[in-house]
């Protein structure tokens, strides 16, 4: 079990989190569901290591050993397809590139760069480089944001068969309809409805 | 209008046009010491073109300056990284770099005089006025970098060196490339300007205080014209190679 026991941050003068407690599974996917504001971000945020809580403490899970998909595709335009995949691949892995092409439904796209690419497109690509740089779990901020409902079906299936604990934050009900356990949010700061 | 046409108008008519009003005041004035005419200039730079000490001379000049050009910019961009990522090296550096921008050129040839071998003052004034304009790009491009990829280089575990290469330096790329086109007109006109000063045995600089002291205008006029024809080479070369490494 994942578990973030009484954490509380703010930004500022805004309390996101106020001593929030929350468990998640270690295996499947775990969707995060609520209004756009409530902290479901800052959560993913506390859970990848990127911020740090005033207080309380998260178990199951070191900082930096997951991956983050952040909330924008944070693309290189100065980088292929293939090279964004590479770029994550330890060298004894770069023979992997073509699997996490398939992976984001990205073959024959290898040479193109950034600015060809469609949104969902683009998307898909942040989503597979993400997955190719693997570790203990992927945190994932909407994933599927622009992505057409068939392949953000297709690919949630992908993430199952990686094996880690997926946890991502959505509004899409096709999405959440397809996760394992849905966690229903509000705030902030940050609670549990 | 067709194209030719309008090439013609953008290409041949201004140069035409103005070395029509170069020979019509050249006329006017009526005393080729004071101000020969185009064709004059012209004929004695294809004379002095024909001979070696005026290909030795521009390759001199050429490997001073860009000498100053390498030096310069290698230890402005370091300065940047310096200056950016620790504060006590931006507190000690900043003003100093400041100062040397501010300096007049001139200031600056006669206080090297003082310290430098006189062959070596020219790469050194080219290097001092490339360095503040290579360190300021640098500067600003790492103050503009964008936090967001610095970020994911920290979250995706990239090293130092990945996140240098990868997210460093194409960022500040087009920086450079605009710090460096600036850098090296100043370098040229600088390094010149230094050799007229102090002038070494063979440079551009020493064919020119050699022609204004023997009074032989066309000459001057024709290395001037010379050193111009260069610069603008050298700049369109210079942008080329800068635009097809940005492309890469």
């Amino acid at each position: 079990m994942i578990s973030l026991q009484n954490i509380t941050l703010r930004y500022g003068e805004k309390v996101v989190l106020d001593g929030f407690s929350l468990d998640i599974p270690e295996e499947g996917l775990t969707a995060l569901s609520g209004p756009s504001g409530c902290g479901k971000t800052t959560l993913l945020r506390v859970l990848g290591g990127l911020a740090r809580p005033e207080r309380g403490k998260v178990e199951g899970l070191g900082p930096a050993r997951a991956a983050f998909l952040f909330q924008e595709d944070r693309l290189l335009p100065w980088r292929t397809v293939g090279q964004h995949i590479t770029d994550v691949l330890p060298r004894s892995r770069r023979a992997e590139l073509s699997r996490w092409l398939a992976f984001a439904e990205l073959e024959g796209e290898e040479h193109a760069y950034p600015a060809a690419l469609s949104g969902g497109m683009a998307r898909r690509l942040a989503l597979a480089r993400c997955a190719a740089l693997g570790g203990d779990a992927l945190l994932l901020d909407e994933p599927f944001a622009g992505v057409d409902p068939q392949r953000a079906a297709r690919m949630l299936e992908r993430l199952r068969g990686l094996g880690v604990p997926v946890v991502l934050a959505s509004h899409q009900g096709p999405v959440l309809a397809a996760c394992d356990v849905v966690i229903r949010l509000d705030g902030p700061p940050l609670h549990r409805v | 209008m067709g194209s030719t046409r309008k090439n013609l108008l953008k290409y041949a008519i201004p140069p035409v046009f103005w070395l029509g009003v170069w020979q019509i005041a050249a006329w006017a004035v009526g005393q080729p010491l004071l101000l020969p005419g185009p064709l004059t200039v012209g004929g004695r730079l294809l004379a002095l073109a024909g001979t070696a000490d005026f290909w030795l001379s521009v390759g001199a000049t050429l490997g001073r300056v860009f000498l100053g050009l390498l030096w310069g910019a290698l230890l402005g961009g370091a300065l940047a990284f310096l200056t950016h990522f620790f504060p006590w090296a931006d507190a000690v550096a900043s003003p100093a770099i400041r100062v040397v921008r501010a300096t007049p050129v001139v200031s600056f040839i006669l206080l090297v005089y003082l310290w430098t071998p006189r062959t070596a003052i020219p790469w050194v004034i080219s290097g001092l006025m490339v360095l503040p304009v290579v360190w300021g790009a640098l500067s600003s491009g790492l103050n503009s970098l964008d936090g967001k990829l610095l970020e994911l280089a920290r979250a995706y575990r990239f090293s130092r060196w990945k996140t240098l290469a990868l997210i460093y330096l194409p960022s500040l790329r087009p920086h450079l490339s605009a710090g460096l086109l600036t850098a090296f007109g100043l370098a040229w006109k600088s390094g010149v300007a230094a050799e007229v000063l102090c002038p070494p045995d063979r440079a551009i600089g020493a064919r020119i205080q050699q022609a204004k002291l023997g009074l032989e205008t066309a000459d001057l006029f024709a290395w001037t014209l010379a050193i111009v024809a260069l610069s603008l080479l050298l700049e369109g070369l210079l942008r080329r190679a800068l635009e097809r490494g940005q492309k890469a």
